[in-house]
């Protein structure tokens, strides 16, 4: 499976009990609840569908324009 | 040759960078404590199996190489202190122990000890790394670094990449990507210093956090971190942990923030239901610092005031939305914070404990490997931190962390065994009202020391006394004054009045009240309505007719036993019975009391404006007095003195303990109570084994000379608190058992004890233990059982229980409430403030309303507030207990006057309603009463008193001692004017007892406590005082102190300087069998002359002595050149015809031991002075004149220093000439037997014995005492003295 921005920002929403539609792409994930352990467990679940990334490089960054860029698709495109 | 090393700086420090925000408050903090170890942060991992020790050094190497933060050097620079990364490398240490007898431990102390070890920030590397191996099977890897450097989250880090090098290299894992560069600690701090969100997050936190109120942890104290702290650690039950999973699943809840709020609300339990607590905060997520091993974390101050009616996941939910709201703004420092609200320095703080939950915090996985982890040690601990590491799948490690300054090991373990029972209470609990503070093995504690079941017989106090009766008939009951009573005549006495009171309606369910001073009567009277089968009610003589009358209409008694002296008292219509219509004989009724009928009614202070009644039944205090015979021991042998007012309800075990356990019941004399000198003749004259004071009176009895070296069973104190100063003084003087009890009138006098033994190191010292069948409970505001150390509301429970409030049903209900957890049992609430020791004994604290002791005595202020509204004098009115100085109590009334008021107009209209003990000692008009921003009256801004009396100045000589004593024992500003009233300007009959003990300090004479009483005012007092010292201060004899006026006295001869003061320690232990005298020299008075020689001063003596004594032996000791007049007097005597009895020398020698030795000079002779005043003269070589001597004696504070000028002229005078005397005096031998008392400490010099008397007497006895000769009237020698005289001065 490959991941998607919007896969991923419909997991966000329902860790942290928002809509998909109030996350916007450069949004601060952690200023909208998303603390270290429920990211843990979002990277979990994204490893297991097949996501080859470290869990502190998502860390690293904030928001989810971020996460595409810098994390998922280098890692897809490897 | 130079030893200075010459300072080359590090290549690399060219590259400094400035601190980052999150390091500069751990820089400041190590720079001013550079000593202290604190923040070297350490931990271990626990290695089991077969370790690839060169994989290892390898992913050590690679670990330290690609950390750049363990390389870090510091140092402070003109710009402030700056950092950069040295190029010295760290090398891991290898130490194998295999070969030590006790290698873990081994291992373990060389760790504790490089992490004792400060760090020099400059030279040395932040962090070190050393494997200890243990056995092949086993390895401890060591890793310390300072806080600078890393932080909780960084130490993860770095502890997991050796792992997983390891793994890499041992062929079971992946090549770790590499840490990032430490520069991006410098980038990501420069962004946030610049970014907008900064200033937005200070202005968040100032809002959330102004109106923070002052912060406290658990324990009272300074939380100021020290070089050390002290742990407790313990795995979470596995079932808790699983209950904190599926809570937090099933409520959609973190359960890192279940378990940090749930910590909280523990937390608030211990400061008044609300806390702020220190949340540490990564301060990493979605920063390029993610995984970079730096210190970034900060500390975020939480506020937290649990709504514990609110359902549980409610609450918790609404805590969890507050917990992300604060980690939105979770980069602004802690310490600028707390720079922004003002708090620093002193005590002041931003947050309490820290609760710390730690997911990621877990042992690394090294393949092949079993691994545990153990933290040493993650930064200062300023009060509690609370640690949670791990999570619910692998297991939380819980660590209690105390800072060793505010917490005993004792007190860290409780917090840890506790915190654990109450989340697990929690996470089942509907809402945090149902959860206790303290855990199920604390309240099972608590239940052990209550277990005081104890078989008693259900009977009643007359059956016991009347079974006593018949036992011992002819044993001593009563004594009051010369006149005791058998217990038979007891039996006839209250046999016939209780004949009388029956026939008046008095029996069972009735009241008859007793108002009589102490005397053989009143204790009689008490009997006979307990042998009627009614209740006894106590009325104070002394209180206003109102208030009695008040009483009397609620209680209706059947009769009122009083004096004809006192019959004024009561209403016209009050059924009285005098003590001399009182019956001689009779028969006692046949209406006994049942176990359940009332023993006796007593009226305390009401806060409604009355007084309210407590009524207790017979089982109640049947149970208090068996207890106290049986724990305490007390028996036929004993003799109790009764000394407490009959409406304090102290005095029912006074009065009927002795009744039943046949001891000898000893009334003293009305008004001795507040007499120390009165109470401890007492003691003494009647061998008194049992006493009680209320603690304050204790005191002034301790301060009073006559309590020194008194030799009881036991003395009990209750009423206030006992301090443990007065513990310390009181075995210092005392020998006897001292105990500490407690108990309200509602529970039948005492339900706790407390031995004070001498060995007894308690401070505060506590209440105690709780009697037979009787329970203490400490409980929190929702009636919850509390852990030890936490503060709560007393409740008593037990048999001891009062009925209740005589006719106020109302009250009863409000007092007496149902026990919440024994059902059909009730919960007396004391209003008392307490809290429990961990060894389970309850410790006072104080009040939770406004009622106040006042040297034991109970008020309600409540009562004297109703009493001024009713005066209507007022339109406000509020009284406050203020203790201004410490141990100095004094009730002020603040008012908003009324039309019609004046002045001082007030106190006279209360003394018509209350008791003199319940009017304040100052009123203060307000134009109105100061009120809190919230309405409510604010008490802290009612001003203190100002106790001031203005008029004419102090003239006299002893006008202006007293002045200077007034003002020094009331705490005046200025010495007191003439026209002071003693009482007027607060003083009480406590301080008049310091007045009374103060002038006899200064002149040597004890005033009396009654002229105090008599002559309140200054000028007044002076003028009596000066009555008295007219006749005997200076003159020849004067009464040392007052005795037996049958016995033959002893008189005692002045030694040189011619005062016989200095006797008045041995005086006072010789009296009262016989009274003592004190001879003193003409030659004080200036204006007369000196005598020709000792032989002509001894036959003047003698003159005056059988002057005063025509016949019998005549009793004579003297010390120093008193020892030689007296024998020199004995010679007089026998040459008269008279006998002289004892004659005993302190100290003395003949004059042949002087004659030969050089003449001193008259410096010499003064410093004798020193001696005189019982200072060692050869400690104060340096006093050579006679204006040092003088200035000396008036600055000690001595009896010689406060002499009148012209007095100590005279003393002086005596002092130069004593030499004369005694060189030109030649001895006779008398006939008798000289008892010669040698200084044996002293005379090292000097062969001085007392066989140099062996020509002048026919017998000599002689006696050693271990002290100087300048001690010899001291009160430790008096002590030694006086019972070898009082021995000898027997046999005459």
């Amino acid at each position: 499976m490959t991941l998607t921005l919007d896969k991923m920002r419909a997991d966000v929403a329902e860790l942290i009990d928002l809509d998909p539609s109030e996350i916007g792409d450069d949004d601060i994930l952690p200023d909208l609840g998303l603390d270290s352990l429920r990211l843990m467990r979002l990277v979990l679940a994204w490893e297991e569908a097949g996501l080859k990334a470290d869990f502190g490089l998502f860390a690293e960054y904030a928001t989810l324009g971020d996460w595409w860029r810098e994390v998922v698709q280098p890692a897809q495109a490897a | 040759m130079t030893l200075t090393a010459p300072i080359r700086p590090d290549p690399a420090a060219s590259a400094a960078y400035p601190l980052t925000e999150a390091q500069e408050g751990l820089w400041y903090a190590q720079a001013l404590d550079p000593a202290n170890p604190i923040l070297n942060t350490g931990q271990y991992l626990d290695l089991r199996g077969p370790l690839d020790l060169p994989a290892l050094r390898k992913a050590l190497a690679r670990t330290i190489a690609e950390s750049e933060a363990l390389h870090l050097r510091f140092h402070s620079g003109p710009d402030g202190p700056r950092q950069w990364l040295s190029s010295e490398g760290i090398a891991p240490r290898i130490v194998d122990l295999k070969t030590h007898p006790a290698p873990e431990s081994e291992a373990l102390a060389q760790m504790q000890a490089d992490s004792r070890r400060a760090l020099d920030l400059t030279a040395d590397p932040l962090a070190a790394f050393t494997l200890f191996i243990l056995s092949p099977e086993r390895q401890l890897l060591y890793e310390r670094i300072h806080h600078l450097a890393i932080d909780g989250y960084g130490m993860v880090l770095v502890t997991n990449r050796i792992a997983e090098h390891y793994a890499a290299l041992t062929g079971a894992g992946p090549a770790p990507t590499p840490f990032p560069p430490y520069q991006r600690a410098h980038d990501e701090d420069a962004a946030w210093r610049a970014s907008d969100r900064r200033a937005a997050a200070a202005a968040w936190w100032r809002s959330a956090m102004a109106d923070l109120p002052e912060v406290a942890g658990p324990a009272p104290g300074r939380a100021v971190g020290g070089d050390r702290f002290i742990r407790e650690s313990m795995w979470l039950p596995v079932d808790l942990a699983a209950l904190l999973e599926d809570f937090s699943d099933r409520h959609r809840l973190g359960w890192p923030d279940v378990l940090t709020a749930l910590a909280g609300a523990y937390l608030a339990r211990w400061t008044g239901g609300e806390c702020v607590i220190g949340l540490p905060f990564m301060a990493r997520m979605g920063r390029r610092i993610a995984r970079l091993p730096c210190m970034a974390m900060n500390v975020l101050p939480h506020r937290l005031r649990p709504d514990e009616d609110m359902p549980l996941a409610d609450w918790l939910a609404a805590q969890a939305r507050s917990f992300r709201e604060a980690r939105r703004h979770g980069l602004y420092r802690s310490e600028y914070l707390r720079r922004d609200l003002g708090l620093i320095g002193g005590s002041r703080r931003l947050y309490g404990p820290l609760v710390n939950v730690q997911p990621f915090d877990r042992p690394p996985v090294f393949p092949g490997l079993e691994v545990g982890l153990h933290i040493l040690g993650a930064g200062a601990v300023d009060d509690l931190t609370l640690t949670f590491r791990g999570d619910p799948q692998a297991g939380i490690l819980f660590e209690v962390d105390a800072n060793p300054a505010l917490y005993t090991p004792k007190d860290v373990a409780g917090h840890s065994a506790r915190l654990a029972a109450f989340l697990s209470a929690a996470l089942k609990a509907p809402s945090l009202a149902h959860v206790p503070t303290a855990s199920p093995a604390e309240i099972a504690e608590a239940e052990a020391v209550n277990a005081t079941g104890h078989p008693v017989p259900d009977t009643t106090l007359t059956a016991l006394i009347e079974a006593r009766i018949k036992a011992s008939p002819d044993a001593p009951a009563i004594s009051f004054g010369d006149r005791t009573i058998s217990f038979a005549e007891l039996d006839r006495r209250s046999a016939a009045l209780a004949a009388r009171l029956s026939a008046l309606g008095a029996g069972p369910g009735r009241i008859v009240a007793v108002a009589l001073e102490r005397s053989l009567e009143l204790p009689v009277a008490l009997l006979a309505i307990l042998r009627a089968g009614a209740a006894w009610l106590p009325l104070d003589p002394d209180h206003p007719p109102r208030r009695i009358a008040a009483i009397l209409s609620r209680a209706r008694p059947a009769a009122v036993l009083t004096s004809p002296e006192l019959a004024g008292l009561f209403p016209g219509d009050a059924p009285l019975l005098s003590t001399t219509d009182w019956p001689l004989e009779g028969a006692a009724p046949a209406t006994p009391p049942a176990p359940g009928d009332l023993a006796y009614v007593i009226f305390t202070s009401g806060s409604t404006g009355e007084p309210k009644g407590v009524m207790i039944e017979h089982r109640a205090i049947v149970n208090r007095l068996l207890w106290m015979a049986a724990q305490y021991g007390i028996d036929a042998s004993d003799r109790i003195l009764q000394k407490t007012p009959a409406t304090f309800d102290v005095s029912v075990w006074e009065f009927i303990l002795p009744m039943i356990v046949g001891a000898e019941l000893v009334m003293a004399a009305p008004g001795a109570h507040r007499d120390p000198a009165a109470i401890a003749a007492a003691i003494r004259r009647h061998g008194i084994t049992t006493l009680h004071f209320v603690p304050s009176m204790l005191s002034a009895f301790l301060a009073s000379p006559a309590s020194q070296g008194l030799a009881l069973r036991r003395v009990f104190c209750s009423g206030e608190e006992l301090t443990a100063d007065q513990r310390a003084r009181f075995h210092s003087r005392i020998n006897a058992q001292l105990h500490n009890l407690y108990g309200p009138t509602e529970a039948a006098v005492d339900v706790s004890f407390w031995p004070a033994a001498p060995d007894d190191d308690s401070n505060p010292l506590p209440i105690g233990w709780p009697v037979w069948n009787t329970r203490l409970e400490v409980l929190d505001d929702r009636m919850r059982p509390l852990p030890p150390g936490l503060a709560g509301n007393l409740y008593l429970g037990g048999v001891q229980l009062a009925r209740g409030y005589l006719g106020r049903d109302d009250l009863t209900a409000e007092r007496f409430i149902p026990d919440p957890t024994r059902p059909g049992e009730r919960l007396y609430a004391t209003g008392d403030l307490a809290r429990r020791r961990a060894d389970g004994a309850v410790v006072y604290l104080g009040r939770d309303d406004h009622q106040v002791k006042i040297r034991g005595l109970r008020i309600e202020l409540g009562e004297i507030e109703a009493a001024i509204m009713a005066s209507g004098l007022a339109r406000q009115a509020v009284v406050l207990a203020r203790e201004d100085r410490a141990g100095d109590r004094r009730l002020v009334a603040y008012l908003v006057p009324a039309p019609g008021y004046a002045p001082g107009a007030l106190a006279p209209r209360l003394a018509a309603s209350l008791p003199a003990y319940m009017v304040p000692s100052a009123e203060i008009a307000l134009d109105a009463l100061p009120v809190t921003a919230n309405g409510k009256l604010d008490r802290k801004a009612l001003p203190a008193p100002e106790f001031r009396a203005a008029g004419r100045a102090a003239g006299t000589e002893t006008e202006r001692r007293l002045a200077r004593l007034f003002a020094e024992i009331l705490h005046l500003p200025e010495p007191a004017p003439a026209e002071a009233d003693f009482f007027a300007l607060g003083g009480d009959s406590l301080s008049a007892v310091r007045l009374a003990l103060r002038i006899e300090e200064e002149t040597g004479r004890d005033p009396g406590l009654g002229t105090i009483f008599e002559h309140p005012v200054l000028s007044a007092l002076a003028q009596a005082i000066e009555a008295e010292a007219q006749d005997d201060g200076l003159g020849a004899l004067i009464l040392l102190a007052d005795g037996d006026p049958g016995a033959p006295p002893l008189f005692l001869v002045h030694p040189a300087g011619g005062i016989g003061w200095g006797y008045r320690h041995l005086a006072r232990r010789i009296a009262p069998a016989r009274r003592v005298w004190g001879l003193q020299h003409p030659g004080l008075d200036p204006d007369t002359a000196l005598p020709e020689n000792l032989d002509a001063l001894a036959r003047d003596y003698v003159r005056h002595v059988v002057a005063l004594l025509p016949q019998g032996p005549v009793h004579l000791a003297g010390w120093s050149v008193g020892g030689i007049i007296a024998q020199a007097m004995a010679v007089e005597l026998a040459a008269r015809g008279r006998e002289a009895g004892l004659v005993a020398l302190l100290d003395s020698y003949p004059a042949d031991a002087w004659r030969d030795e050089p003449e001193p000079d008259p410096v010499a002779a003064l410093r004798a002075l020193l001696a005189i005043a019982g200072h060692d003269p050869d400690a104060h070589r340096d006093l050579d004149t006679r204006a040092k001597v003088v200035a000396f004696l008036r600055a000690a504070g001595t009896t010689l220093g406060a002499l009148p000028e012209p007095v100590l002229d005279g003393v002086v005078r005596l002092v130069t000439d004593t030499n004369r005397l005694v060189r030109s005096h030649r001895h006779r031998p008398m006939a008798g037997r000289l008892t010669h008392f040698r200084a044996a400490l002293d005379h090292k010099d000097r062969d001085l014995s007392a066989a140099m008397w062996r020509p002048y007497a026919a017998e000599i006895e002689v006696l050693e005492v271990p002290f100087l000769h300048s001690q010899m009237t001291s009160p430790e020698a008096s002590a030694l003295i006086a019972p070898e005289l009082a021995r000898r001065l027997e046999g005459y």
